[in-house]
């Protein structure tokens, strides 16, 4: 089988053959082709099996629009399964598979489910397999989803890459079949940034479908002309292999770009990628999407769209059938005779449903007026019709149209609803459309060809003057509107078989009808009771006669019954392409402390926080397990000395005359009087009185602050505090700017901190406690003169400093700071060390700042003021968020030191029954504690602050854990301070 | 005299690599000042800027450079500029020089280990680009001086076109290696 329905003319390149398999058999076609041409070319007709019946299915479209010749290219990991045959472009080497079958294509096992077609209509799985209840999980769903279906993805690591990008313009044109190419050409000429974008190969259109002449040359050589042109315009983007396929907000479109889906191997190249594309203003030339007509057994391979049939033939020089029928409502169906009798191909008959009309002279094609198809024949291929008369015409390809469909998709997806316009028996773009939009040509309903090109180039030049942009009638192409008298004819009513309406879902006629008598009276539902228009080609030629068929039903207009709303996205989009290039490391950003390379070298795991890969503890090899580490992290500490690099919490500085009463305002605690040289400790609440996060801030000028946040909330701190200072307090001169990644900060804690760090400080600094005492902070040098501020704060509890330096020291002052600390036997130590000394020390952190608690359930009612206003303080004097019973954050012990303490355990009091009537509070963070030798816990529970001593109940249900706890101070190490202070 | 000494690290060790019609670089001389104009004293910070800079208050998204070529003033919004010192190696120092000078005037913050910097240039510089930067930069909208703050890979960047087919790129220098691998891919893709 060589290329056997192959003929001369046509738009492929006869140079350039092309060798692929279908199925495992060696074909050829031509550069050019497309799968589907080149699957007929070779007169392959048979290419799939049905979703539902498993029925043989050919091809049937030449466009996106294809529900049949869904096939699985490639092999091994890059086998792509449910590609439409009809857009798959032709490449050497191609393997493509069919699909959706147990056994050969030819032989599909699975084709007994057409014999039980009967108990298989709409919505069949919701009535038929309801007993036993038990098999529906186990079985019944099991077997029906392994024998229907689409393809099988390869459930290998996808080889190929992906990625996106932004593309702007004054214009998208979207397609460029005749109006996108006269669009595109008017307003090239303007000098306005154009996009032109289209989903085939070849930019044309239905210009190259078709045997239109303009200007006295064939349309497809008129479109080469206009393309050489544009590709000569610098500000034209010509944009092929790529559908627009969602239009959002504010002029913003989606774009996919097939960039090496054409041939054999990326070569390390994206495979696709996703623009996102800027318009100020687009027009949609999305022409327009022929519809079949149903009749029984209207299904079988070589039963295909007529303006497909034109394209296979006039195109890609490619008879599908030796023997033609056409079957038309409408003066379409007579322009495809006549193209095919152009090109010296036999068309058996012409079957015109309408009653009085007179087609143009086709001579020798037997012309039958009024008449219907009630039948096929044929298994695996087309081989004869029944007309209603019961006469039996013997052919092998019958092109059908129903008329056409504009392709008002993207006008869509914004909610846009399209409106019945009687004239072309279709829906129009109707309501609102997407910003900046207009659309032209066969998708505004326009369906003549000179009319397209003369209306377009009108509503071109109006959106080019709203762009204010000078434009020129351009000299139009001279051309003719054919003839397109259409009539209402959906379905032969007289089908006693099994007629298809949406053939890639195997929805007939009869199961509109039933979903119907079932209730299903709204169009949307209907959609998802029968499957209507679902899948990959959303119901492109199927939507218009299910729903004429449910007009029909509920003796309504089309109009009246209404249309379902298209969405996003117009074809399918690869899971791949929209994930783009974030895999695997690269999946997210990632942050890095400035010790990072330091710690890697020193045996440090790391945790994710946020963004940050913060140590979380720094193994030797002695020990035996993470806890090993983190014990000899704070005892080491508490000994001696510990640094830990704590960059990663958020700095904000805040500069201006009005700073301090800037920061009086975001903190509920006094920092009006705050002196210079000294850190404060501050909560900042949320507007509903609800805190949300905590830290210090210290005042090195007299209009100079510096705030520290927790890591988790710098950026939500940073975000409140620019819109308190833009729009609460326009009036106050006050600055800000991160510097969270400018400065490294390391944490210096232990009985010996000060005797570390007087070994990097620089003179003149009086580390000594009078000179530089607990909350002091100052800008000095370290390491003979390298700048850097030093607080002295804790977070552990222990004498500890923060010191910071410009971060490109970091790695080198924590190498600095350990061999300092050599001698006091200096340990890093990372985040879980830090929160063991926390919760040791009473510290709150984000657990316990979880969005749900108050000052007051912190312990920290002092710090709120009652003699100034900050934000959140009127709401944070709620009645209910001041009870009686309010929980406190307090300290929890085992009564048994060995047992273990869990957070998220809750509290119940000794003796009642876990319910949640009963609960008294929660666990918010536990540790095991080896300054203590047991565990610890914080926790907040009702009225904490006046249980102390008392004994309750630990509970998880979750768990099974059951643990009697004792209520304590939160503060479990140097309750008094005297060690910070010291 | 300390004992120990500092030794600094670049975010990205100095990285630069020749593509062809793509190079990119990282700078690791360039000190960076943020400059903020004190609300109600504007004209007067405007004045000290042209005093120390010898430059003029460029417009919101724009900026402007000595003719050197040493120092550039990049507005980044109505009170906010970055001032931009090449050739400095110590950016704290360079900050508290320029401080010194401003007084009052003017607020400073050293922003110089904040930002980690790339120069992209050469032809291709802007077809990479597309590939990472939502930003317009036709040079129609976005020509040479233009600035913006957007994100690149989730990253906040701010892009500055320092000439026809040079620009610079400035990311949180914590997040160096992430915005370095976006560039990178970028270019990749469509070399």
């Amino acid at each position: 089988m060589s290329q056997s329905h192959r003929i001369s003319g046509g738009l492929i390149d006869r140079t350039k053959p092309m060798h692929f398999s279908f199925n495992g058999k060696g074909m050829e076609g031509y550069a050019g082709d497309t799968l589907a041409s080149a699957l007929l070319a070779n007169g392959q007709k048979l290419v799939g099996r049905s979703f539902k019946y498993h029925r043989p299915r050919g091809i049937f479209s030449a466009g996106p629009e294809e529900p049949n010749a869904l096939v699985q290219l490639r092999t091994g990991a890059a086998q792509e399964p449910n590609t439409r045959a009809t857009v798959a472009e032709l490449f050497d080497g191609l393997i493509a598979t069919s699909q959706n079958h147990r056994g050969s294509l030819e032989f599909d096992l699975l084709s007994i489910a057409d014999l039980a077609a009967p108990f298989l209509g709409a919505g069949f799985y919701y009535k038929t397999f309801m007993w036993p209840k038990a098999f529906w999980e186990k079985l019944y769903e099991p077997m029906i989803r392994a024998a229907a279906g689409l393809g099988n993805l390869s459930m290998k690591e996808d080889p190929d890459t992906y990625d996106k990008g932004f593309l702007h313009c004054d214009f998208l044109i979207i397609g460029a079949g005749p109006s996108g190419l006269i669009a595109a050409l008017t307003s090239a000429r303007s000098g306005a940034q154009v996009i032109l974008a289209d989903e085939d190969f070849r930019f044309g259109g239905r210009l190259n479908s078709e045997s239109f002449v303009i200007d006295g040359s064939a349309s497809s050589d008129w479109a080469a002309q206009v393309v050489a042109e544009l590709t000569t315009l610098p500000n034209v983007r010509l944009m092929t292999r790529t559908t627009i396929y969602g239009a959002y907000d504010h002029g913003v479109f989606g774009a996919l770009e097939r960039m090496t889906d054409h041939l054999k191997s990326s070569a390390g190249k994206p495979r696709q990628i996703l623009w996102r594309i800027y318009s100020k203003r687009s027009l949609l030339c999305a022409g327009a999407t022929e519809r079949p007509i149903a009749f029984s057994n209207n299904d079988r391979p070589g039963i295909m769209l007529a303006g497909a049939v034109r394209s296979y033939v006039n195109r890609f020089s490619v008879v599908p059938g030796k023997n033609v029928t056409v079957f038309t409502n409408n003066d379409d169906g007579w322009r495809t005779a006549s193209d095919l009798i152009a090109q010296g191909v036999n068309v058996r008959a012409l079957i015109d449903v309408r009653e009085g009309v007179n087609p143009p002279d086709l001579t020798g094609v037997e012309v039958i007026i009024g008449g219907l198809i009630l039948d096929t024949a044929g298994r695996k291929a087309l081989s004869s019709i029944t007309l209603k008369n019961g006469r039996k015409i013997s052919t092998d390809c019958l092109a059908v149209t129903g008329g056409w469909n504009p392709t008002v998709h993207l006008t869509c997806h914004q909610r846009g609803k399209p409106v019945w316009n009687e004239d072309i028996l279709a829906f129009v773009p109707g309501g609102t459309l997407p910003a900046g939009m207009r659309v032209a040509g066969a998708a505004n309903g326009v369906l003549g060809l000179s009319s397209i090109i003369k209306s377009t180039a009108e509503t071109t030049i109006e959106i080019l003057q709203d762009l204010s942009f000078k434009s020129k009638a351009a000299v139009l192409p001279v051309t003719e509107d054919e003839a397109q008298s259409c009539t209402a004819f959906w379905h032969v009513k007289e089908s006693k078989k099994r007629a298809w309406v949406d053939l890639q879902n195997d929805v007939t006629v009869k199961d509109i009808k039933l979903s119907y008598q079932e209730g299903f009276r709204s169009v949307e539902h209907l959609k998802r009771y029968s499957t209507l228009g679902m899948a990959t080609d959303q119901g492109k030629t199927s939507n218009i006669a299910g729903l004429a068929i449910l007009a029909e039903c509920s003796a309504k207009t089309i109009p009246e019954t209404g249309t379902t709303i298209f969405r996003p996205p117009y074809t399918p989009v690869p899971i791949g392409a929209l994930a783009g290039r974030a895999r695997g490391k690269d999946f997210k950003p990632y942050r890095l402390t400035p010790s990072h390379l330091w710690a890697e070298a020193n045996g440090a795991t790391f945790v994710e926080t946020g963004n940050w890969m913060r140590a979380q503890w720094f193994a030797r090899a002695e020990e035996k397990g993470w806890r090993d580490s983190v014990d000899r992290e704070v005892t080491m500490t508490r000994a001696s000395v510990g640094i830990c690099d704590v960059t990663t919490l958020g700095k904000i500085d805040i500069q201006g005359k009005d700073a301090a009463e800037f920061l009086n305002y975001i903190y509920t605690n006094a920092f009006l009087k705050l002196s210079v040289g000294k850190v404060r400790y501050g909560l900042m609440l949320r507007e509903d009185g609800i805190a949300y996060d905590d830290g210090t801030t210290a005042r090195l000028g007299e209009n100079h602050f510096v705030m520290t946040t927790t890591t988790a909330n710098a950026v939500l701190v940073f975000r409140k505090l620019e819109f308190a200072r833009q729009c609460l307090w326009p009036n106050l001169d006050v600055h800000l700017i991160s510097t969270t990644d400018g400065w490294a900060q390391f944490a210096v804690a232990g009985p010996n901190a000060r005797n570390l760090l007087s070994k990097v400080v620089d003179a003149p600094l009086d580390l000594s406690n009078e000179s530089f005492p607990f909350m002091a902070c100052a800008e000095l040098s370290v390491c003979g003169g390298t700048p850097a501020r030093l607080f002295r704060i804790s977070f552990s509890g222990e004498l500890a400093y923060e010191i910071a330096v410009p971060a490109r020291y970091g790695n080198s002052m924590m190498d600095v700071l350990m061999k300092a600390g050599a001698e006091f036997d200096a340990v890093p130590y990372g985040t879980e060390a830090l929160g063991v000394m926390r919760i040791e020390k009473g510290h709150a952190a984000g657990n316990e700042l979880n969005g749900q608690t108050t000052a007051l359930n912190l312990g920290l009612g002092g710090f709120v003021s009652s003699k100034k206003d900050f934000i959140g303080k009127t709401l944070s004097q709620r009645a209910e968020l001041n009870l009686p019973d309010a929980i406190r954050l307090v300290g929890f012990k085992a009564v048994n030191p060995s047992d273990a303490l869990l957070a998220g355990s809750h509290f119940i009091t000794k003796g009642e029954q876990t319910t949640m009537e009963n609960d008294q509070g929660w666990m918010s963070s536990v540790a095991y504690s080896p300054t203590l030798g047991h565990s610890i816990g914080l926790g907040f529970i009702k009225r904490g602050h006046e249980r102390l001593g008392e004994m309750v109940q630990m509970v998880n249900p979750a768990y099974g854990i059951e643990v009697e706890v004792e209520i304590v101070s939160p503060h479990f190490y140097d309750p008094d301070g005297v060690l910070q202070r010291g | 005299m300390a004992k120990f000494s500092l030794q600094p690290t670049p975010f990205l060790g100095g990285f630069q690599k020749d593509y062809g019609t793509v190079i990119i670089k990282e700078i690791t001389d360039r000190a960076i000042t943020s400059l903020a104009l004190p609300l109600g004293f504007e004209a007067k910070a405007e004045k000290a800027i042209k005093t120390v800079l010898k430059l003029n208050l460029p417009e919101v998204g724009m900026s402007t450079q000595s003719k050197d070529g040493t120092t550039a003033l990049l507005r980044l919004g109505k009170d906010q500029l970055f001032c931009l010192k090449n050739g400095e190696n110590d950016g704290y120092t360079a900050h508290k020089a320029l401080a010194d000078k401003f007084g009052d005037n003017i607020y400073t913050t050293d922003q110089s280990d904040v930002w980690v910097s790339l120069t992209l240039s050469g032809p291709d510089s802007l077809r990479a680009l597309e590939r990472v930067c939502p930003i317009d930069l036709h040079p129609d909208r976005f020509g040479v001086g233009a600035l913006a703050r957007t994100a690149m890979e989730h990253l906040g960047t701010i892009i500055h076109r320092n000439s026809v087919a040079e620009y610079t790129l400035m990311s949180a220098s914590s997040s160096a290696g992430s915005f370095l691998h976006a560039i990178k891919t970028s270019i990749d893709n469509v070399l």
